[in-house]
């Protein structure tokens, strides 16, 4: 099942995006280099509530899918842009690097999608209100050369 | 007048006995298509049900199931460990000959 899975179940997702669109706050600005690598992709994304972190911000994600998704989990990090800041949360690293369980070999689901995990992260930031950094962030980011999944989080705070 | 029917021949088509704008939560492609391995849909590439009542098609879950993280959990409710089985089919007509 290896060869073609990602590519096929992302076709799929793309057809339902252009069927019945996305949740709102949520865009797709591209999926993939080209038609025949979809598995590359940039989203919008923004916070729906009056939460004042996040207020009229915009925030840009890029998916990275695995050849084995949607066994394997997208890696999944926000992207620093001049319109597009990394946002303030005690789970994500100024190098935009995020600490969630469902993006992590354990909390994982197959049946999560482009779309789902995107309504994670609007969730995740809509119910925060520490404007700060998770804590060794000037550490991490100058030392981390791992990619996201490779890291071992340590989900120490579960209030967040 | 006495007939006597010396062969007769049974042909019947089947569906499964589920949602029918279902599909499967994994590949996302519907129940009466095939998993992203397979060609043709049905006896070749069969679909497993949970005790939950979630279902997939089987080579979709087996490579879920397969990972160590996975633990044996049905994606759709993380519920522990449901014995896998088919669900059941209904026979849509029958001719005989």
């Amino acid at each position: 099942m290896s060869a073609g899975m990602s590519g096929r179940r992302l076709m799929k997702e793309l057809g339902k995006i252009h069927n019945d669109g996305l949740p709102p706050g949520i865009e797709l600005v591209s999926s993939g280099e080209s038609e025949a690598d979809n598995s590359d992709w940039l989203l919008d994304i923004r916070v729906l509530d009056d939460n004042p972190l996040y207020k009229d911000q915009v925030y840009r994600l890029r998916f990275r899918f695995p050849k084995a998704y949607p066994i394997e989990p997208p890696e999944v990090t926000f992207e620093n842009r001049p319109d597009r800041p990394i946002p303030m949360h005690p789970h994500v690293y100024s190098n935009g690097i995020i600490c969630l369980d469902l993006l992590g070999s354990q909390g994982w689901s197959p049946v999560q999608s482009a779309q789902s995990v995107c309504m994670s992260i609007q969730s995740m930031l809509t119910s925060n209100n520490k404007n700060e950094r998770p804590e060794g962030d000037e550490q991490f980011v100058k030392m981390n050369k791992s990619r996201p999944r490779d890291i071992q989080f340590l989900y120490d705070d579960n209030t967040v | 007048m006495r007939v006597t029917i010396k062969k007769w021949s049974a042909v019947a088509t089947w569906q499964w006995d589920i949602s029918e704008d279902d599909v499967c939560g994994i590949c996302q492609v519907h129940f009466d298509g095939t998993c992203p391995t397979c060609k043709y849909p049905g006896d070749d590439c069969s679909l497993l049900s949970g005790k939950c009542g979630h279902n997939f098609h089987m080579h979709c879950i087996m490579e879920w199931i397969k990972q160590e993280s996975a633990k044996g959990q049905c994606p759709m409710c993380r519920q522990s460990k449901p014995p896998w089985t088919p669900p059941t089919v209904y026979l849509d007509y029958m001719l005989t000959m």
